[in-house]
């Protein structure tokens, strides 16, 4: 790992979005109107390239997927340590306390591991097929794996990794969201909808429509639970009230087929924005800002280095992370994203 | 031979007696495929943003063909077209006028074209007005509900609309269009629980409009702004399970369903032909029980009660009369019961008004009591030509505005002469559930006959539990009835007995 570039003093735990927009002036704001600028690039190192990222339960580290293995870096960009999987590694969540979820794609297992230090605590077969993505609901507390080849979703006891139910779904299965409340959704890019699993039986119970919304991948919840953000292949991001399964906003966003989203209340402090939902895709991060749970609206388009793999969010700790594929050859970085100074959307 | 011969003739009647129902039903969606839509907007001139591209998506998801022009194109482009669409961001003054005469159905959510099409008077904020959040704040959050005013039309059932609140559009403050129609339109919906608020409304083709003419074809008026389709309500997911929630979001629904009322069939012209009513009548009259209630050696109306219940026996009903002091108990294994006018309200009571049977009442002054109205006598109903009772002078022409439904006997919209001598007409303002056949002249507001069909929602929210209506039929002696006017009396008796 070696840092492509860095602020005079690095990335402080709590302060990425919030607090470092006296660094935007120092890193060179672009001419985005962006709320958000790159603070820091941090290069992977090797030739992989990064597959999944999670944001450190305790907001210190930053954990991403590197072919077999699970690197950690810390608040400052350094990389901390380093775990090695039988197989290749497809997604990462945080859970609760110092866990940190992994799956792997072949032999298909889901991954139990403690984070201080980073080491494996356990591991679990997955019968249902190669994951393709792990999902946590911290309010639930409830895991789950989806299998994309399997058609499936799995729920997992999240200490032991016990098998507790699994829901056939069939479709293009993508990122997942959780209302707190015992409820799942999981963007199935096949049908272009939402399916809506209830987590206690694990069946599903509906499947909310996309209206104009083709081949969708990118999905966040915000945190009560009440507002599915969906992120479309064709260049769309909806919102959906939950309780409804209505869409009632539909916004332009960049086109890709492989959108990851994310939500927090208030991401650069309590006077800022009630809401920002980050939508990273192709070689962008997209913006929307919630004014109300009813009033949204565009809130800048970020250009990035390179194409988007991956995406994490720390709410708690206002940290936003995208990681990048390089230029042929060259590894994977990390970005460290933090409010820009030009404020344009504010 | 002959036997087979008059089952052939009872088949036929029978067909004509259901076939306005049955052709007033929605059209099948497939039906409709392929159909072309003038869809009229305001072109490079619309508002922005506005939804005219998404109406006209899901108009083709529909199966309609579309036709885009705006609101400068020619009338005649709308030839060929099974229905024309009027969006809100078409200029009303540069629309004019120019569809008004239409024979082609018309479904409008351009309010300010509301009056240009005869759907409302011309005033606006009496006739008509468009709430938006930048004038109506307040007013604004308001029409995000409406009330389900009518629950028997085909739309309403369609969509299985209830008397009760439901969601118009999606929660943000919108932009919303009222109106008032006139005497021959029907409320499906209102807003602030108000029928001369009325958020949704129709006109069958020949209905009377607003401005006195008769509809040239169906016409649809709906609350849309020109940028709010989007936001139409709806439930998808789990959230769909719930019954409430399903009744609660139809905005998208009611849209589609007045859309497919709008395009399909209207029931055929019912002819006048004496003759012929004469001949459903008269099949439908045996075995038929009815009860005729008047006051019994009431000296003053005998002459007309006895020429009523001779002219039902005469048809072939089998009459029984009760004083109006008798029991309900009376109208037991009856088909019809019939209140006369010379009934007294005040000895009559509240008799009669939950009767499962169907109802015909010949007092407009019971319109409180049998629920037919409201309950504020000369507001809600009333009386011409009563000496010191009334400031209104005798009259004896009925205004017909229902001239699409059977009730009107096949009577052409307007003015028609009732009985030969002016005299006594009672009125009252039913509820949007009825139909209004026919009223008082010169008084849109003064419904002198009219309908509720069984499971009407009357006043107080009494629900209809079978079919009842009011003609006006105080005190003229039967004889007095002008041919259109013995029409009139056959058609509503038919029509009543029918439900």
């Amino acid at each position: 790992m070696s840092r492509v570039r860095r602020g005079a003093t690095g990335i402080r735990r709590g302060a990425v979005l919030a607090g470092l927009a006296a660094l935007a002036g120092v890193l060179g704001a672009s001419a985005s109107t962006s709320p958000v600028q790159v603070l820091q690039r941090i290069a992977v190192g090797g030739t992989g390239q990064v597959r999944a990222l999670a944001a450190g339960p305790q907001a210190k580290h930053v954990y991403a997927a590197v072919g077999e293995e699970i690197r950690s870096f810390d608040d400052l960009g350094k990389a901390a340590s380093t775990v090695k999987l039988r197989g290749v590694v497809t997604g990462l969540a945080a859970g609760a306390g110092d866990t940190l979820y992994a799956v792997v794609r072949a032999p298909a297992r889901l991954v139990i591991l403690g984070v201080r230090p980073l080491h494996v605590v356990t591991s679990v077969a997955l019968p249902a097929g190669a994951p393709s993505g792990v999902f946590f609901d911290s309010i639930a507390n409830q895991l789950f794996v989806a299998s994309r080849s399997g058609h499936s979703v799995t729920r997992l006891e999240p200490k032991t990794g016990r098998r507790l139910g699994v829901a056939r779904m069939p479709g293009m299965l993508a990122q997942m969201a959780a209302n707190g409340r015992g409820t799942l959704y999981v963007v199935n890019g096949a049908r272009d909808s939402l399916d809506v699993v209830s987590a206690d039986k694990m069946t599903l119970s509906g499947q909310i429509p996309l209206p104009g919304c083709r081949a969708p991948s990118g999905l966040a919840m915000d945190p009560l639970g009440r507002r599915l953000f969906v992120g479309c292949g064709n260049g769309h991001a909806l919102i959906v009230d939950a309780d409804l399964g209505f869409t009632f906003v539909k916004l332009p966003i960049q086109q890709s087929d492989a959108l990851q989203m994310a939500f927090a209340f208030h991401p650069f402090g309590p006077s800022g924005w009630k809401g920002g939902v980050f939508i990273a895709g192709g070689e962008a991060l997209h913006t929307i800002r919630m004014y109300a749970f009813v009033h949204y609206a565009n809130g800048g388009k970020l250009a990035l280095p390179g194409t988007v793999s991956a995406l994490a969010l720390n709410p708690a700790a206002g940290e936003l992370w995208v990681a990048i594929a390089s230029a042929a050859g060259a590894g994977g970085e990390l970005l460290a994203l933090g409010q820009s100074g030009m404020g344009g959307a504010r | 031979m002959t036997r087979l011969r008059a089952m052939g003739v009872c088949a036929a009647l029978a067909i004509a007696l259901v076939w306005p129902a049955a052709r007033a039903a929605l059209a099948p969606w497939t039906a409709l495929k392929g159909k072309t839509v003038l869809l009229v907007t305001g072109g490079a001139d619309s508002p922005r943003p506005n939804d005219d591209a998404r109406v006209a998506r899901h108009l083709r998801k529909l199966g309609f063909v579309v036709r885009t022009v705006d609101a400068s194109a020619p009338a005649s482009d709308a030839d060929g077209a099974s229905l024309i669409v009027l969006s809100s961001t078409a200029d009303a003054h540069e629309l004019g006028d120019k569809y008004a005469q239409a024979p082609v159905p018309i479904f409008t959510w351009n309010t300010y074209d509301y009056p240009n099409l005869g759907l409302t008077g011309p005033v606006l904020h009496r006739d008509y007005e468009v709430i938006d959040p930048i004038q109506h704040y307040a007013d604004s959050f308001a029409v995000l509900y409406a009330y389900g005013a009518n629950i028997t039309s085909e739309i309403s059932r369609s969509v299985g609309l209830k008397p009760q609140l439901f969601g118009t559009l999606y929660l943000e403050p919108q932009t919303a269009g009222w109106g008032r129609p006139g005497p021959g339109g029907t409320v499906i919906a209102d807003f602030f629980g108000s029928r001369t608020h009325a958020a949704v409304f129709t006109y069958e083709r020949d209905a009377t409009l607003a401005d006195g003419r008769a509809a040239p074809a169906r016409r649809v008026a709906f609350y849309l702004g020109s940028d709010d389709f989007h936001l139409l309500t709806a439930v998808h997911g789990p959230a769909a399970r719930s019954a409430h929630l399903r009744s609660w979001a139809i905005g998208l629904k009611l849209f589609d369903a007045a859309l497919r009322w709008a395009i399909s069939s209207p029931p055929p012209d019912p002819a006048y032909d004496p003759a012929a009513l004469d001949a459903r009548i008269r099949h439908v009259a045996p075995g038929k029980r009815v009860l005729f209630v008047e006051r019994v050696h009431g000296g003053e109306g005998h002459r007309s009660d006895a020429a009523i219940v001779a002219h039902l026996r005469s048809l072939g009903f089998t009459v029984r009369v009760a004083d109006q002091m008798d029991p309900q108990s009376r109208a037991r294994g009856m088909s019809l019961v019939i209140i006369s006018g010379t009934c007294s309200k005040w000895k009559l009571a509240n008799k009669y008004d939950d009767v499962r049977v169907p109802l015909l009442s010949l007092e407009g002054l019971l319109s409180d009591s049998l629920h037919f109205t409201g309950r504020e006598r000369y507001r809600d109903y009333g009386e011409h030509g009563e000496l010191l009772e009334s400031d209104d002078p005798p009259e004896n022409y009925l205004d017909i505005v229902g001239a699409w439904n059977p009730m009107a006997g096949g009577l052409k919209p307007g003015l028609v002469k009732f009985t030969h001598h002016p005299g006594v007409l009672k009125w009252a303002w039913p509820l949007p559930d009825a139909t209004v056949i026919a009223t008082l002249p010169g008084e849109p507001r003064e419904d002198a006959i009219f309908g509720y069909p069984k499971g009407s929602r009357m006043a107080g929210g009494f629900i209809a539990p079978a079919r009842r209506a009011l003609l006006p039929f105080d005190n003229p002696t039967f004889d007095d009835l002008t041919p259109q006017g013995r029409a009139l009396f056959d058609s509503v008796v038919l029509w009543t007995i029918g439900g």
